[in-house]
Order: C-alpha cells, then structure tokens, then sequence
C-alpha cells in the first residue's frame, strides 16, 4: 500500500516539476519577496520588519494560489485526460491513488516554500539582518495552511468542477483568515438561535487565522517576527489543528471519490 | 470438458443520467456472457453500442446499475484479481510528461516490481510492440504519434505478465501492418496461454483471431457462441465472373440454382469463365442481421460524433 502511494506522489511531484507554469510562477514568487528588499530599504530602522513581514506574506500568497489551482485540478486533470483509466485498473485501491495525489501535491508545495524561503533568507543576510527562529516558525505555519487548503480544494473538486472548486476554495480561505471577526459579528446578532447556529457552524470552517501570524493582531497585540510573536509550542497545537483538518477533508473526499464513476 | 470462468457477467445494466435534466441514457442493458480460460473472446458491436461501458465497468472505472461481474471468481473491482490482469482503455493517454519507459517504471511499481525486474520488463515490452529504437523509449509520450501510444498502451497491459488481457479496440489507430502486428501478438498471448478478452467493430479481426464472439448492438447483447456457431454454414449465393468480347460481368447464383449448369451454359455461348466463388455467410452478414433486426436502442441514438469518426 504505502509503496503504491509513493509511486503516485513521487509520479505527481515530477509532473509538477516538469511543468511550466509553475515555474513562472515561482518565479513571480521570487520577484515579489526580492522587491521586499528594495521596500525594506526605503523604510529606514524598519527594513528587517519590513522585509520579513512582506517575504512571509509573499510566500503565504504565492503557496496559497499554487495550492488552490493546482489542488481543484490534481484529481480533475486525471479524469479529464483519461489517464486515470490506465491507472485504476492497476491493484491499487482509489484512497491509495487520492492520497498518492495529496501526498506528490504536499511534496511540491513542500519544495516550493522551501526555494522561497531560501530566497527570502538570503535577502535577509545582504541586508545583514538576524535570521531568527520566528522566522521559521512562520513558515512552518504558512506551510500547514497551505496543507489545509489543498485538502479543502481536493474535497470540492470531489463533487464540483475546477472552476467552482477553485470559488469555493478561495472563498474557504478568505473566510478562514478572517474567521476571528466573522465570530464577532455574529456574537453580535440579536436572533438568539439564529447566532447559536451560526456560531456552532464556524466550527466547521478552518480556522486559518491562527497559522499567518506575522503582521496581524494576536491577542490584541500587533506581532511582527521581532515583536510579540509565538513559540514551537504554539506552532505545535496549531499544526496539530491544521493537520487534523485536512486529515477530515482528504477522508471526506475520499470517500465521495470511491463512489463516483470515473468516465 | 468443463470449462474454467475467467471472466463473467451477469445482467449488466449500466443507466447514465446525461446532462443537467439527468436525462438517463441506458447504455448496457442486461449484457450477460462469459469469458474462458485460454481463448481469444471477441467484443464485438457498433460504435456507442456499449462495449466501453461493459468493459470500464469489469475494471471498476464505472459502477454497474445492476447485475454483477466476476473476474477470477471475485466480484469487480477485486485487488487481488487486478493484479492477474492487464488493461487496455480505448485510445489510451498516458502522462504526456513521462516516456514510454519512465511510464511502463511507474505501473511497475504499483504492481510493487523491484527496479530490475521492472527495467528488464520494460525493455521486452518496448521491443515487443515495436517501440524498441532509442528514440522512443525516452522521448516525451506528448510527442508520441496515436498509434505509437497504442502499442504502448498494449505494452503496458503486459507488465504484469497477466493471465487475462482486456483490450478496448486494440487495434484502433493502427495501420494495416500495425493491425496485423497486434493480431499476431494477441495470437502469441493465446500460445503463452493467456486469456484475451477484446472489444471492436471490425470484422475482420475478430473472423481471424476470435474463439469465442459476444455481439452487442444497442447495449443489448444480441448473441454469443463461437463464431461457427453464430455463422450459418449454409451458402447464400454462388459469384460467377464472366468475360465475353473483352466484358467481364458477375453473375450472382441463387442457393438453389445448378452452378455446373450454369457454367456449362456460359461456356456454350462463348463466354470466358473468370472465377466462381461460393459466398457463405460472414460475420459481416451476421453483423448486419443482428443490427438490422429488433430496435437499435439508445446506445446508437447518443453516438458521438469523435465515435462516428473511428
Ligand atoms: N459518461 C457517459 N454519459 C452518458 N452517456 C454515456 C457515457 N458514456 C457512454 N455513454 C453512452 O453509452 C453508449 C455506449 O457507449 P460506449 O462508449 O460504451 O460504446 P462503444 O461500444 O464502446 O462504442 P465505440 O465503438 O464507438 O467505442 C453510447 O450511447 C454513449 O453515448
Ligand atoms: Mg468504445
């Protein structure tokens, strides 16, 4: 079983690796976290903050986007290019070939904030300054919500087109990051079971503001990665949070997939 | 002698809900046959008469409205009888990004092949469907032409060394020589005592290789048997050619009439005698009966015009 979905996660990693498009946009990535040292410049005694806080956000965005467009299509593209008719017929089970999917798609992503990491720490070091632990931390997170939202985009694309998977997703992840002021909202609503209801149903979107914690209000706090900012404690309960997560999506995902004909 | 079951279907009814009014379109309709060891087993229909849908639904692409399909004795899709077969979908696509052995490495792998075995492999299949030349093994199978993705298709249904292989329209795509490659390699399958089971709508392939012939039309099997069985052996017509003055005519004799003295007669008045055939019945007639006869049905009211084209 496990050789199986390696197989499939490593045949899935090298297509993205030869394709590109992705590429480009890493490419577009890299530019973006390069012209953060050209702000961090102009921002006289701020340049660190400022570069680290718009090399993070440029890795979230860009780590986002990839999951999302390329998470609605991983599953689809096998259907619509007919090559999951040679592969199924294969003795492999289809939770093994969805998570071989998930698994090769996780890899890339994987690969794919470590080369913008890697950029933003050399941009750091010409700057000269200090490359700290909270840096990591925040890209440790950054990489657990990207997880989450490709789990979020294989479930949509179990039942609806890659074009409205990739709405739905997008819509997930904006509602996700901002979930601490939809609560607010809602505990402000005077219809008593109207906002019971809402508020048990937030439990059931992620919770994706816990992981982009640079540069936005933690216990009403403003925290950079020099300031007020979170421990391996912190990132553990939340990774735990996060994986458990996509973990519910993928078995959701899997499970509407196993019925579903594949023509 | 009793015969072993390889493969069996029992009243197939696939029913496809098609488009945004879920308009059902009942594209295999209590579609029963059996496939036994050791034999070449034709599928044979007309385009959209279902044999894609029979044969997605034995490997689980597609689950059945009703009936039931065994392969080695276990119902479909079974694990354990995956590993003892081989597919071949109708116009295979492959990753585009992989080669022809980088491909046959990967469904290796999922058969859990060590790397040798799968090198080795690979090498014997390229070579054997006629992929062997450097250049195709490792060239992008986005550049490959149809029919060479054909032969890879074939080849890696063999990389399991299958005891039953299914082959949806094996010889699509292919030229005259390639058609004659593929019948000769299915042919070897048979001698190694594999199993085929193979859909078409050409006649001929099946006349010249098949022990066995199922016929669907409309979704509905319309017979089965082996084909001397489902041929009347009785003659249609006798073809006589005839050459007077230069002029060849044909002249078709009814069963009943004397062909001796037919002959006799044309060579009293002169006329060159230039052949007589004896037309018995083939499967082209047999094919054209069975459509002709009894409804059509759904499968070709919805036919596509990417089927009509092949
Ligand atoms: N996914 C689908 N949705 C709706 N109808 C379908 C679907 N797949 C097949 N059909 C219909 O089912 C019928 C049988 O199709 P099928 O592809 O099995 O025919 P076939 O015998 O393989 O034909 P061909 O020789 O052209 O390959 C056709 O009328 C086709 O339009
Ligand atoms: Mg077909």
């Amino acid at each position: 079983m496990i050789g199986r979905i390696v197989a499939i996660s490593l045949n899935t990693f090298r297509e993205a690796i030869r394709n590109k498009v992705l590429y480009s946009l890493l490419f577009f990535a890299v530019l973006l976290i390069a012209s953060a040292l050209a702000l961090g410049q102009m921002s006289l005694h701020e340049e660190a903050r400022v570069t680290v806080d718009l090399g993070l956000g440029g890795i979230a965005l860009f780590g986002v986007l990839i999951a999302i467009f390329v998470g609605v299509n991983l599953v689809y593209k096998e259907l619509d290019k007919k090559t999951v008719f040679s592969l199924i017929p294969k003795p492999i089970h289809r939770f093994e070939f969805i998570l071989g999917k998930f698994g090769g798609m996780v890899l890339t992503l994987a690969v794919q904030i470590a080369i913008m990491s890697a950029v933003l720490f050399a941009i750091l070091r010409l700057q000269g300054s200090p490359i700290g632990g909270a840096v990591v931390r925040a890209i440790v997170l950054i990489f657990v919500e990207v997880v989450v939202v490709t789990a979020i985009a294989v479930l949509f694309s179990s039942f609806s087109s890659p074009f409205l998977s990739g709405a739905f997703t997008l819509g997930m992840f904006v509602v996700g990051r901002s979930l601490p002021e939809l609560r607010e909202l809602i505990t402000k609503l005077h219809e008593v079971a109207l906002r019971d209801v809402l508020w048990a149903s937030t439990r059931l979107l992620p919770d994706l503001h816990i992981f982009y914690v640079s540069g936005s209000m933690l216990n009403g706090q403003y925290a950079t990665v020099h300031r007020v900012y979170v421990d391996w404690s912190y990132v553990a309960t939340a990774s735990i949070y996060g994986l458990g997560y996509a973990a519910c999506a993928l078995v959701v995902a899997i499970l509407l997939f196993s019925r579903r004909d594949f023509v | 002698m009793t015969h072993d079951v390889i493969v069996s279907a029992e009243k197939l009814e696939k029913v496809f809900a098609l488009g945004f009014l879920r308009k059902k379109v009942r594209a295999v309709r209590e579609v029963s046959f059996e496939v036994r060891r050791g034999e070449i087993f034709g599928f044979l229909g007309p385009n959209g008469a279902g044999k894609t849908t029979t044969l997605k639904m034995l490997m689980g692409l597609i689950f059945p409205t009703a009936g039931t399909a065994r392969i080695f004795g276990e119902p479909v899709p079974s694990i354990a009888a995956k590993r003892r077969l081989g597919f071949l979908p109708e116009n295979p696509y492959f990753y585009d990004y992989l080669s022809g052995e980088e491909l046959l490495d990967l469904m290796g792998r999922l058969f859990g092949l060590g790397r040798a075995e799968r090198k080795r492999r690979a090498g014997l299949l390229l070579e054997r469907v006629g992929l062997g030349r450097a250049g195709a093994r490792s060239m992008p199978l986005r550049k490959y032409s149809k029919g060479m993705l054909q032969r890879l298709g074939i080849a890696q249904a063999l990389i399991n060394d299958p005891e039953l292989v299914i082959l949806d329209e094996p010889m699509s795509g292919l030229d005259p020589i390639g058609r004659k490659e593929i019948r000769d390699l299915i042919r070897e399958l048979k001698d190694e005592g594999k199993t085929v089971l193979f859909s078409t709508h050409i006649l001929s392939d099946v006349e010249l290789i098949c022990d066995r012939v199922a016929i669907v039309v409309g979704g509905r099997l319309r017979d089965s048997g082996p084909l001397d069985q489902l041929l009347s052996p009785r003659l249609l017509h006798t073809e006589v050619v005839l050459e007077a003055g230069g002029q060849k005519e044909a002249v078709r004799l009814a069963p009943e009439l004397d062909v001796d003295e037919a002959l006799r007669q044309a060579l009293a008045a002169g006329k060159k005698v230039v052949a007589v055939t004896p037309r018995r019945e083939s499967l082209e007639d047999l094919f054209v009966r069975e459509v002709e006869s009894g409804d059509v049905g759904a499968g070709a009211e919805h036919q596509t015009p990417r089927e009509a084209a092949s």
